[in-house]
């Protein structure tokens, strides 16, 4: 089959491999029929998260059919649609009976590598890494998705793959991002990063009560989109633009009840500090430029939460911790606990309160996967979401890639 | 004294320890470090908390033939007497090489406990695995204290396996919480991947992917 593969740092390829086969009894094989390219794998791409290793399949961001099933697989057979969610649980261990499900205990088969950097091992993830499993990913055209039983949405309705896609992950983590900032009716939430999971939070906020949204980027298509959903957005790279004001004198002084950091571990600044974390990550000195958490732990008001869907990943300098302390803040953060939010949100897209699909832009074929990185990356053309049809030729997917043909949904 | 010379492990009112047993974790109220590494003697103790009943996993741990499917590297073990047993262990990835050696079960409470030493043969060694319930029925406790001599098992398993000793007894009891709590032990060999170059080879080993994964109920494309 092809497979799109991190072969080193700002290197990836399209590649013939094996096809997938089933290992344990609780497999299943899957024939994928959309995939998707996730701004975290760009943490990837960029060499920002160790233990990648040449030769590793992409992607965690899948759906498609049921091509075969192991023999304790009870609840699925061949020719079944589903979504898989990005993060691995056997629903078993004490973790997954309390749904914390992105803290499933025997899903890592080299927990070992990730206990050693932090204490303990949350689950596996497709494709990111071997810390976090080794599992081989989805942006390909088929792919084995462990406990079967567990994660995997059955798919009934005829909704189209693009509506429903993004319940992988993105959809969810947004959705996970909102619900943790605990949004009381009427609150004023403040959301860094317009990227996917950032325009999923914020129309997750609306859901959940917040009276008023307030989005931070520096991206004109991505602040479009998300004043195209309700919010009032700030673009921090304009000249006279400074965050903490902006947020200050849209809350009457008070600051937002809940702030939500949806860029994580590669965040840009123009200030000093920028230039400070450029160049400590550059020397090894520190893997992470925390630059939107230390602003976001300014900007919360006092009591106020911060919720963090944003990737970190390691050891993080100049936290203003005092600030979180002296105004009482509560911070919740992690990993999506997908398989508890994948069937409500389905719900949501099926009675027609949320179509995920007008994100995308770009429809790609996988040959086009390796370029499309870099252009995601640069912030080219316009990009706001990646779908790979791992089946189409170049032809079929060019007729669809102009973005004003791609576009629908909510605009 | 001065002040800045005190140390944080003085303790001249501190009542005397209570004396470790086996694999215990605490006595009398007291937490217990897990014994210290001395005279050519490794230890190491690691637990788990499994989501099944003490007297469940005590009966998995106690069948000795289904071994092979959850410890690495076991071939096979033959029971060759009430409380004895022959084993067999693969040393070498790459070839049919294996050390042997004899067991004998010195301590067998059914529900709670059992313990081993060697009694010959390549490897010398002695272990115990207790089974206690976790406080108010979230499961049962396995807890493992591993004893060996720095003998030809260790030095051995370290060459050709390219796992530390200590680290494949963790990974052992994680094996064998995986088995019980869902039927399976999770793995990734024998899955696609593109080629690896020559670190990618080498990183292998590091990973500890280079030790085939126990088979547990695996459905076979296993490599």
């Amino acid at each position: 089959m092809k497979a799109v593969c991190w072969m080193g740092k700002g290197n990836v390829e399209t590649l013939s491999v094996p096809d997938p086969v089933l290992l344990n009894p609780h497999d299943a094989i899957l024939k994928i029929t959309r995939t998707a390219i996730c701004g975290s794998d760009l943490h990837l791409y960029d060499g920002f998260i160790p233990t990648m290793e040449a030769g590793d399949i992409l992607g965690h961001e899948f759906m498609g059919i049921v091509e075969e099933v192991g023999p304790a697989v009870t609840n699925l057979k061949r020719g079944d649609r589903v979504v898989v969610p990005f993060t691995i649980a056997c629903g078993s261990c004490a973790f997954c009976k309390k749904k914390i499900w992105s803290a499933c205990d025997n899903t890592n088969p080299n927990a070992q590598l990730m206990e050693k950097a932090y204490g303990y091992s949350g689950s596996g993830l497709f494709g990111y890494s071997h810390m976090m499993g080794g599992y081989a990913g989805g942006q390909a055209q088929y792919a084995r998705v462990p406990f079967a039983n567990v994660g995997p949405l059955k798919i009934e309705s005829d909704l189209p793959d693009e509506k429903v896609l993004f319940l992988s992950d993105i959809f969810p983590t947004g959705y996970m991002a909102a619900e943790n900032a605990q949004i009381q009716a009427g609150d004023t939430v403040a959301v860094w990063g317009c990227g996917p999971v950032g325009q999923f939070a914020i129309a997750s906020a609306f859901m959940l009560g917040a009276g008023r949204v307030i989005a931070i980027d520096r991206i004109p298509e991505r602040l479009a989109l998300a004043r195209g959903l309700g919010a009032i957005t700030v673009d921090y790279s304009e000249k006279d633009v400074d965050v903490l004001t902006a947020l200050k004198d849209l809350t009457g002084g008070t600051g937002p009840d809940g702030c939500i950091d949806a860029v994580g571990l590669e965040a840009h600044s123009n200030e000093l500090q920028g230039f400070y974390d450029g160049v400590k990550t550059a020397l090894m000195l520190e893997t992470d430029r925390p630059i939107v958490l230390r602003q976001a732990i300014q900007a919360v008001r006092k009591g106020g939460t911060l919720s963090i869907p944003g990737v970190y990943g390691g050891l993080l300098d100049k936290v203003p911790f005092g600030a979180a302390f002296g105004k009482g803040i509560t911070m919740k953060m992690g990993q999506t606990n997908m398989h508890t939010y994948m069937k409500p949100l389905l719900e949501r897209i099926e009675k027609g309160q949320i179509d995920p699909s007008y994100l995308i832009s770009h429809r790609i074929t996988l040959d086009d996967a390796p370029a499309m990185y870099k252009v995601w990356r640069d912030k080219e053309q316009q990009v706001t979401k990646i779908v790979i049809d791992p089946w189409a030729t170049a032809v079929q997917a060019d007729a669809s890639r102009d973005p004003r043909v791609a576009r629908g949904g909510v605009q | 004294m001065a002040v800045t010379s005190s140390t944080l492990t003085e303790k001249p009112h501190a009542a005397e320890l209570p004396r470790a047993e086996g694999a215990s974790v605490m006595v009398d109220g007291w937490y217990m470090p897990p014994p210290e590494d001395k005279d050519g003697r490794l230890w190491q103790r690691t637990t788990a908390l499994v989501q099944a009943e003490p007297v469940e996993l005590y009966e998995a741990w106690r069948d000795l033939r289904s071994i092979p499917l959850w410890q690495e590297q076991v071939v096979s073990v033959t029971e060759t007497g009430a409380s004895t047993s022959h084993w067999v262990m693969r040393t070498d990835t790459s070839s049919d090489k294996t050390v042997e050696w004899d067991s004998e079960i010195l301590a067998d409470e059914p529900g709670k406990r059992i313990a081993w030493r060697t009694i010959g043969g390549d490897v010398d060694q002695a272990g115990e695995v207790i089974f206690e319930p976790a406080p108010k029925g979230n499961g049962t406790f396995v807890t493992v204290l591993q004893e060996f001599k720095m003998g030809k098992l260790a030095s051995m398993w370290e060459t050709f396996v390219g796992r530390n000793p200590k680290q494949a007894v963790i990974e052992n009891l994680r094996h064998f919480k995986a088995f019980a709590e869902t039927g399976e032990i999770p793995r990734t060999q024998g899955q696609p991947h593109g080629p690896r170059g020559t670190v990618g080879d080498m990183k292998k080993g590091m990973y500890g992917e280079k030790i085939p994964t126990p088979p547990g109920s695996s459905v076979g494309g296993v490599s």
